[in-house]
């Protein structure tokens, strides 16, 4: 299954709100996937096949997952149409 | 039966760490989760939460290394810090399963208030749902040590709930500005603090605020987003600015506290006390988010199929993509105000003022997106300075006179706007019932 990394500034509040709206979009797309939330810092040296961001962080992450980068984290069509685009 | 509910309030709820554990499973049961994600859910959960409280010791650490420098620089007679509190590991150990268990409760309440009144918002900010009733159980047990909880637990549920359920909508007309849609609210510790910004905001704007969006800034700036490392940054020049000054001083106290590192160059010492206190907040983080990271789904889960039309009130960063430089404006009013105050403060009631730069960023920020709004730039430099005022006093008067016998070291760093507001008024109604 793949490791899917939500990530936001702080780790807390933001990241998770996007790994809830992720898990609910993947589940409405019929994929499994293991999805974590975490901060930009912990998120370098988490393992993760894709990563699920802001652009404002693009210059913070460093690793080797694919990186996807949505807008609005409370956006589940940005969402999904982000999410379709890579996994599908 | 009494002594089956008395080993119940002793081994369950009184064990932070089972409650948690009991509140996560029957969340994971309601979602009809997997055995294997009940089980590892579970367990993540009672580790982060005992995470906290490793952090929480790192952090207090720290603490009694900085507030003791800086009373010295700005030669404050004795230590300004309250001493022999409990701190926030014992407090935890002691009343974390009350905190769990008034978040479940007051997660209850806001639902039940979603579903029957006009306010549709459901609060899904879940670390700050925990620091937020940390922080008032922290108020009423200084006040009164020996309070019984069978009172508090259903009183301060009612209250979180009511709060959980107004804050976001207060700050929704703007909400609305800001992003375009109704369709997703703000429930954030800043909310009262984002919506004085946005109402005061149009009295420094004139008649047409420049918005801070037209203006150019530097990309270079985006290192600010990371939290550890600004952290790191500004309490490690705080703390090499104020070992040079006690180094320069020379006085006896002074003499005292360079004693203390030993064998070692006292700038150096100070470096690495300063980056302890990044790394204590970054463990306690990392516990919060294990442990929440659990809970919130759980409750937002339950929320879906109670409340129809249910409005999410989430975290702060929401609001900073609709105005990125706005945040910035914010953060330089909060960080400069802060620093302000600190002078200020030091100078005349004789408090150390913690600036710390989670709060003094994330508040600065949200209030200068709000104060953009009616004002412009200048709007969100007073937003940030607003938020840097209700923090820097409201720690103070926390700190000093609402809790100082049990968690002041969590008010100096993890406490902030609407805690600082409301905390008084938690004060007095306990005193009165005292």
């Amino acid at each position: 299954m793949k490791n899917i990394l939500c990530v936001c500034g702080l780790g807390q509040g933001s990241s998770l709100l996007l790994r809830m709206n992720v898990e609910e979009v993947l589940k409405e797309m019929g994929i499994k996937a293991n999805v974590d939330n975490a901060d930009v810092s912990s998120a370098s040296s988490m393992k993760a096949d894709y990563i699920i961001s802001n652009k404002v962080f693009a210059g913070e992450i460093r690793s080797d997952a694919k990186k996807i980068f949505v807008e609005n984290y409370f956006d589940k069509d940005e969402i999904r149409s982000a999410l379709s685009k890579e996994l599908l | 039966m009494s002594n089956v509910f008395l080993w119940i309030a002793n081994n369950i709820f009184g064990v932070p760490a089972f409650l948690i554990g009991i509140i996560v499973l029957l969340g994971l049961v309601l979602q009809k989760s997997d055995i294997s994600k009940i089980i590892s859910g579970t367990l993540k959960a009672i580790i982060g939460f005992l995470i906290i409280n490793i952090g929480s010791d790192i952090i207090v650490g720290a603490l009694n290394v900085f507030q003791p420098m800086w009373a010295e620089v700005f030669g404050l007679s004795s230590n300004t810090m309250p001493t022999g509190f409990m701190g926030f590991d014992k407090f935890n150990a002691t009343f974390g399963g009350y905190i769990a268990l008034i978040m479940t409760l007051g997660f209850l309440v806001n639902i039940l208030l979603a579903r029957f009144t006009k306010f549709k918002f459901i609060y899904l900010t879940g670390h700050m749902m925990f620091w937020t009733t940390a922080v008032f159980l922290g108020i009423i047990t200084h006040v009164k040590p020996d309070v019984s909880m069978t009172l508090v637990v259903p009183i301060l549920s009612i209250i979180m709930g009511t709060y959980w359920t107004l804050q976001p909508a207060l700050t929704q007309k703007y909400m609305v500005k800001i992003t375009g849609t109704d369709s997703v609210a703000l429930g954030h510790t800043v909310g009262i603090g984002a919506w004085l910004s946005a109402v005061l905001g149009k009295f420094v704007g004139g008649k047409n605020p420049k918005s801070s969006e037209d203006i150019k800034i530097s990309e270079k700036l985006s290192f600010l987003r990371d939290s550890n490392v600004i952290t790191a940054l500004t309490m490690g020049s705080l703390f090499i600015i104020g070992a040079i000054v006690l180094m320069l001083k020379g006085t006896d106290v002074s003499k005292e506290l360079i004693a203390a590192a030993g064998t070692q160059n006292f700038i150096i010492y100070s470096i690495i006390e300063s980056i302890k206190f990044a790394a204590g907040i970054a463990v306690v983080l990392f516990g919060v988010r294990l442990f929440i990271g659990e809970l919130i789904p759980a409750f937002k889960g339950i929320s879906t199929k109670i409340v129809p039309g249910a409005v999410p009130a989430i975290d702060a960063p929401i609001v900073y993509p609709y105005a990125p430089n706005a945040v910035i404006f914010g953060f330089l009013g909060a960080f400069i105000g802060g620093l302000i105050w600190m002078v200020i403060l030091g100078n005349t009631v004789g408090y150390v003022f913690v600036p710390t730069m989670i709060v003094l960023f994330f508040h600065g920020a949200a209030a200068g997106v709000f104060g953009n709004l009616t004002g412009g730039y200048k709007g969100a430099l007073l937003g940030g300075f607003i938020i840097a005022t209700i923090v820097a006093i409201g720690q103070f008067y926390t700190v000093m006179y609402l809790l100082p016998s049990t968690i002041p070291d969590t008010a100096a760093w993890a406490a902030d706007t609407d805690m600082f507001i409301i905390g008084p008024v938690l004060y007095f109604i306990t005193k009165i019932f005292r």
